[in-house]
């Protein structure tokens, strides 16, 4: 399961946050639901040839994001949806940056309506699958 | 905090009036994978081969697990693994007799069983001589033959130069295998970043001799930053920002590189410059390299130490 992500080094991207990148798109998607077990730190390391600790500290981050939760002794897994939270900072962060993209599409001279017409189709890519899982849970 | 493995203090060559490496202190925790970088020149091989024992230097001292340099004695050294620059081995030899050379030095650290895996995993056979074999292949025969007694720590010159990418990526496995066992530390010079990037967790940058910085690839990665600000007029002639290093004007922009600055106090310094505009740039670890070791400032060199 491992064999969708990938890294690439030299990129602007640290390598840790491809990882948390790749994994919480995952996650939102629906490719990956709750309860399925991601791969151990050391196995994904020499998979993707990185260190090792480049591997913890993404699922460190992934963890205090609540979208894993590592059961010890067994494993890692994709969390429950409803173990996750609503953080104010992080809600604060996602309005910033739509603020960034919305700037940048008014002066691409886009209008409000397209703008939003975008925002509604790229959601469609996400809406179904983990809505679906979400219910499952309940 | 663990055990310092690898230390310098004040190591100092001179090769006739020519500064190689000057004041140069380093200390390496037990398990740290450290990349050595900087450019040509820069000293890094003059510091390996101080580190151990092969130069003596003009002043100053260093040591490998605790032992001085310039008394390594062979207990210490079957510990180590060294790898030099250009993977030079004896060429009338075939792999086989090259193992039977190496392994004495080692006595029972030797894996026998490990060897002959890397060799085949390397598609090699024993029976080869090594003038028969590519860079690639000696590449791989000089790294099993450093692997095999399982050191404790992996000194590695320049270990990829000239190696094709499928060939850097297997011995980046290798490297990832070794330290995946507890306890290991590895420190390799590379001009390939990306191969720094992907193993190490400590980058140490050299420059004319000169240590520039020494911290965890992640706080490089984030401390070094480039912005760009926008101004209605002039740019102004004094620029005052914390941790610049470099900077560059065209026209009525202004591009600075920074060190350890927050991204709060670029927008701070924005407002009070008066700019029209600013954004923050990423970079990858080569352009933060690149800028990190030509700075125009030459009036502030900077030295950069962090965890």
């Amino acid at each position: 399961m491992a064999l969708w992500i990938q890294i690439s080094a030299g990129s602007n991207e640290p390598l840790y946050a491809q990882l948390v990148n790749q994994i919480s798109k995952a996650i939102a998607e629906g490719k990956l639901r709750p309860g399925d077990k991601l791969p151990a730190v050391r196995k994904l390391a020499s998979e993707l040839v990185i260190n090792p600790n480049t591997v913890a500290k993404a699922y460190t981050y992934l963890e205090q994001a609540k979208l894993i939760v590592t059961k010890t002794g067994s494993g890692t897994y994709i969390a429950d949806k409803n173990e996750r939270s609503t953080d104010i900072a992080e809600v604060n962060y996602l309005n910033e940056r739509i603020d960034n993209i919305i700037t940048r599409a008014i002066n691409l001279g886009l209008k409000p309506k397209d703008i939003s017409e975008m925002y509604k189709s790229r959601l469609e890519k996400f809406s179904d699958k983990p809505g679906k899982s979400g219910e499952e849970n309940e | 905090m663990s055990e310092i493995v690898l230390e310098t203090k004040g190591l100092t060559k001179y090769f006739s009036k020519k500064a190689a490496l000057e004041s140069f202190d380093l200390k390496i925790p037990q398990g740290c994978i450290c990349g050595f970088i900087g450019r040509n020149g820069a000293g890094k091989t003059t510091a390996i081969k101080l580190l151990l024992g092969f130069l003596e230097p003009t002043a100053g001292s260093s040591s490998v697990l605790g032992c001085n340099s310039m008394s390594l004695t062979p207990d210490i050294r079957q510990r180590i693994g060294y790898v030099t620059e250009g993977h030079r081995l004896f060429r009338g030899m075939t792999i086989s007799q090259l193992e039977k050379f190496q392994k004495p030095f080692f006595e029972e650290k030797w894996d026998d069983k490990f060897f002959a895996e890397m060799i085949e995993y390397f598609d090699l056979s024993k029976k080869q001589k090594v003038k028969h074999l590519s860079n690639g292949q000696r590449a791989q025969v000089s790294l099993a033959l450093a692997l095999a007694p399982h050191p404790e720590i992996l000194v590695m010159d320049d270990p990829t130069l000239g190696l094709d990418p499928a060939i850097r990526r297997q011995f980046l496995q290798g490297i990832i295998r070794l330290i995946m066992q507890q306890g290991r530390t590895v420190l390799f010079s590379s001009h390939i970043l990306s191969d720094v990037e992907r193993v190490s967790n400590r980058v140490v940058v050299l420059d004319k001799g000169r240590l520039r910085a020494n911290c965890s690839i992640d706080k490089f990665r984030e401390s070094v930053k480039k912005a760009r600000f926008s101004f209605k007029g002039e740019v102004p002639a004094i620029i005052e920002i914390e941790g610049l290093m470099n900077y560059r004007i065209l026209g009525k922009e202004l591009e600075v590189v920074l060190v350890e600055t927050s991204n709060e106090k670029i927008k701070e310094w924005a407002n009070t410059a008066k700019a029209e505009n600013y954004e923050i740039i990423p970079m990858n670890l080569e352009d933060q390299f690149i800028e990190f070791t030509e700075p125009k400032r030459r009036d502030k060199q900077f030295q950069w130490e962090a965890n």
